[in-house]
């Protein structure tokens, strides 16, 4: 059964990059567009991996990571945040919220597909 | 003519008295000679003569008495008042004049000690006067010159030819002046002189033509000028200094130094041109090549890679040019706000009582304090605030504050026993405007003037973090060493550490589950049975594994002899220091009180132990408690190497060196050592106080072994 990833952004533009990216590498990709959404979209079911904006409507990226990590059966989800806070301190508040990995805007999209590819690759399940 | 004292003048008076009598007695018998009939018989004239002889003497006789009497009761009872008038007019004094009894001035001598007495009231009340006075010139003087010491500004008063008369310590600072200004030179050694001479001029113009009150002029003027060498630009106020009405006689220079300031502002002007100018060219060609590639449906298929490739470089270069600029725009450390480097102890202590006193909630500082760079009152009221917020939110009034460093800030945390703060709700008491002392801001603004963020995270032990990392110290605090003194030696009489002990149940209990107090001492020397002496003693308790500063004990003792030079370089406490300082016996029995059934810590324990035990008889109190020596356990953990000094352990433990060389400091650091060795010491399954002991007895018997060789 392929990975599957779920995409939280609410730039349209980069979404269409993103799932196209990510499907073409043969990931199951279901996008949610705000917090609230992508809560759901995880409680429906419970994807391998997310990409996760930090500036989101409603819930913002930091809030729903603080929230997955809070279910331990979502352990398992790996989370990559994306965000255009390039600060240190920033990544330091997305690692300690319970985020795998943080990655700034711009980024190219080649590392990240491999990075992505990697992860899943390697992850057991 | 010769001025005759009164009794020289008596004398003349009564010997010419005397010699008128004689001369008139002897005109008589001359007289009655010469009238004598021829032939008297000599007996007739002897007897005339003999009378005559005894009139005579009478006479001078009476007159010699009456000489003598008056000399006395007058004459010298007026000298002896002229020289006491002389004596209290010269020498200023309280004399009171004494007379002898029989003298005959009457009320004279009263009612000159009168005159005196009130002189002398006269006198006492004037001296005071003008001890009072001076006493306040002195008070205003000195409160002046501490106004003018603490000034964060410079400040130069000069003479309206620019010689200098005063300045203060940063006025030296500010101009780069390796040593003294000197008085009377003139400001233009120091001050590129056109912009002074330019604001003095438009301040007399205002002063001669009446308008330094007036809103059209005003009592100060602006400017910026630079050092001689140009290399410090310094900006501030000038204000002329008037004496009376009509004249002005110098004028006051306050100033600082923006040469930063305008260095970063310029550096920020530099970004923004370069992050809208320089990125226009790129984003021109990424547009030109994306509208013919989607508008042109006849390119050919070369044409068309060349386009693509032009998107995919501008894209690139626009990235990278992006991260350069928002790296640099990082750096810029300009704020409107006033930022210092502050110690977080301060900080922190005031954060707790202000904590305590307004809102009854307990706050207590743990772990090491440490240097941040930050404003002290905008942090406070932010921090203050969140804590309120807490104990809303969670129900509690007691919190731990805990400042941990690391490579690129110092994490400043709040700790609470419960579960973590969710994001959203942090968000939104950060949003909300504060009212009062804030000004409107919101909580968040204070937290982005400081660059960083706020969250909240779970602890190792199951509590509660709410993290605010701060810049580190942009002048880095030394903790370094004050002189090249050898470090203590090593000593290997361990015979104090190996005193009998009541360990009761402390024996199988978890090491960190124990109190401690870890304690230092300052001393005259290393020798303490040759009579060097303590001269300052320190303690800080540790309770549940925590450091809790606000719990310390700190003394500085009397060693009740000369602190030599060379310790003196060591430790900075001097003679005059501890002059008012008690004694080591007043002081042990405060510290054991301190101590009471906590376990003792020291570094190098036998040292200061040894110091403590020489004085136990006199103080009437026993150290009698365990001991633990993290030098000895340091030995355990570390056998590789023979580096067991208190900096060596420090750096490998990773514990900040701040403050060493004073015991406060140093039992600190040894503190924080003693927590780190207390997890390694538990993964290498020393758990108790009773296993502690035993390793630390087992590196002693090797220890006492290696120095018998």
């Amino acid at each position: 059964m392929a990975k599957s990833i779920l995409v939280v952004e609410d730039e349209p533009n980069i979404v269409l990059s993103l799932q196209f990216l990510m499907k073409k590498a043969g990931f199951d990709v279901r996008v949610a567009r705000d917090g609230d959404e992508a809560l759901a979209a995880v409680q429906s079911q419970a994807p391998d991996l997310i990409l996760l904006d930090v500036m989101i409507p409603k819930r913002d990226g930091y809030d729903v990571c603080q929230t997955i990590r809070a279910n331990p059966d979502w352990g398992g989800i790996y989370i990559i945040m994306l965000t255009a806070k390039g600060r240190e301190v920033d990544r330091e508040k997305g690692i300690a919220l319970g985020a795998n990995d943080y990655v700034t805007k711009p980024f190219s999209t080649r590392d990240l597909t491999d990075k992505v590819k990697q992860i899943l690759e390697n992850s057991t399940h | 003519m010769m001025a005759m004292t009164p009794r020289s003048f008596l004398v003349t008076c009564f010997v010419t008295l005397g010699l008128v009598a004689l001369a008139a007695v002897g005109a008589g018998l001359w007289l009655i000679g010469s009238r004598l009939p021829e032939g008297i018989s000599t007996e007739v004239r002897d007897i005339v003569l003999v009378y005559g002889g005894g009139i005579a003497f009478l006479l001078v006789a009476v007159i010699a008495v009456m000489w003598a009497y008056l000399d006395n009761a007058i004459a010298q009872p007026l000298a002896a008042l002229v020289k006491g008038i002389q004596t209290v007019v010269l020498a200023r004094s309280d004399y009171r004049i004494e007379i002898e009894e029989m003298h005959q001035l009457d009320g004279l001598p009263a009612a000159v000690n009168e005159l005196i007495r009130q002189l002398g009231i006269a006198r006492t009340g004037i001296h005071e006067a003008i001890e009072k006075a001076t006493a306040s010139l002195e008070q205003q003087k000195t409160q002046l010159e501490t106004v003018l010491l603490d000034l964060h500004e410079g400040v130069v008063v000069a003479t309206l030819d620019h010689r200098i008369l005063l300045y203060n310590n940063r006025a030296v600072q500010l101009l780069r002046i390796g040593g003294d200004i000197g008085l009377d030179r003139s400001l233009f050694h120091f001050f590129s002189p056109h912009p002074i001479v330019h604001a003095l001029s438009r301040l007399t113009t205002r002063f001669t033509q009446g308008r330094l009150d007036s809103p059209l002029g005003g009592p100060t003027v602006s400017f910026v000028g630079t050092t001689t060498d140009g290399r410090h630009t310094l900006q501030g106020r000038m204000s002329l200094i008037l004496e009376g009405e009509q004249t002005a006689s110098g004028y006051v220079l306050s100033f600082e130094d923006k040469t930063a300031e305008l260095a970063a502002l310029g550096l920020r002007d530099r970004l923004l041109r370069e992050s809208t100018e320089g990125l226009r060219a790129p984003m021109g060609n990424l547009r030109a090549a994306a509208e013919i590639l989607v508008g042109d449906s006849d390119l050919g298929a070369a044409e068309q890679e060349s386009f693509k490739k032009v998107l995919l470089q501008e894209s690139q270069f626009l990235c990278g040019r992006l991260e350069k600029l928002s790296a640099q725009y990082r750096d810029v450390i300009t704020g409107h706000w006033p930022m210092s480097d502050i110690y977080s102890g301060n900080l922190l202590q005031n954060l707790a009582d202000r904590l305590r006193e307004q809102h009854g909630i307990e706050a207590t500082i743990i772990g090491l304090p440490h240097w941040l760079h930050g404003d002290s009152y905008s942090l406070i009221e932010l921090l203050a605030r969140l804590i309120v917020l807490l104990r809303e939110r969670f129900a509690l009034t007691v919190f731990d504050l805990e400042t941990v460093p690391t490579e690129r800030w110092v994490n400043l945390d709040v700790i609470w026993q419960g579960s973590v703060l969710p994001a959203a709700e942090l968000d939104l008491w950060l949003v909300e405007p504060q009212e009062g002392v804030l000004g409107g801001l919101s909580l968040r603004e204070i937290v982005e003037r400081h660059k960083t963020d706020v969250w909240s995270l779970p602890d190792r032990s199951g509590r509660a973090r709410l993290r605010l990392p701060l810049p580190l110290p942009v002048q880095r605090v030394s903790g370094q060493v004050r002189s090249s003194m050898p470090p203590r030696p090593e000593f290997y009489d361990f015979e104090l550490l190996r005193r009998p002990v009541e360990l009761g149940d402390r024996a199988t209990r978890t090491l960190k589950s124990l109190t401690y107090v870890v304690f230092d001492t300052e001393t005259t020397g290393l020798n303490p049975s040759g009579g060097d002496e303590i001269v300052s003693i320190a303690g800080v308790r540790i309770v549940n594994g925590r450091i809790l500063t606000g719990e310390s004990f700190e003394r500085i003792v009397n060693p009740r002899r000369h602190i030599p030079v060379e310790s003196v370089r060591f430790h900075g406490i001097t003679d005059e220091m501890v002059k008012d300082k008690p004694p080591i016996a007043v002081v042990l029995p405060q510290f054991h009180a301190f101590v009471a059934d906590a376990v003792l810590v020291a570094h190098n324990a036998a040292f200061d132990l040894r110091f403590l035990q020489l004085h136990e008889a006199a103080s009437g109190v026993n150290f009698d408690m365990p001991v633990l020596d993290t030098m000895l356990l340091s030995c355990f953990l570390h056998d590789y190497t023979s580096r067991h000094n208190l900096d060596e352990v420090a750096k490998r433990f990773g514990v900040p060196v701040q403050g060493r060389h004073t015991a406060f400091g140093d039992a600190l650091v040894t503190a924080g050592c003693f927590l780190r060795m207390l997890d390694v010491l538990e993964a290498q399954a020393v758990l108790t106080l009773e296993q502690a002991l035993a390793v630390s007895a087992k590196v002693m018997q090797l220890k006492t072994r290696q120095a018998n060789f």
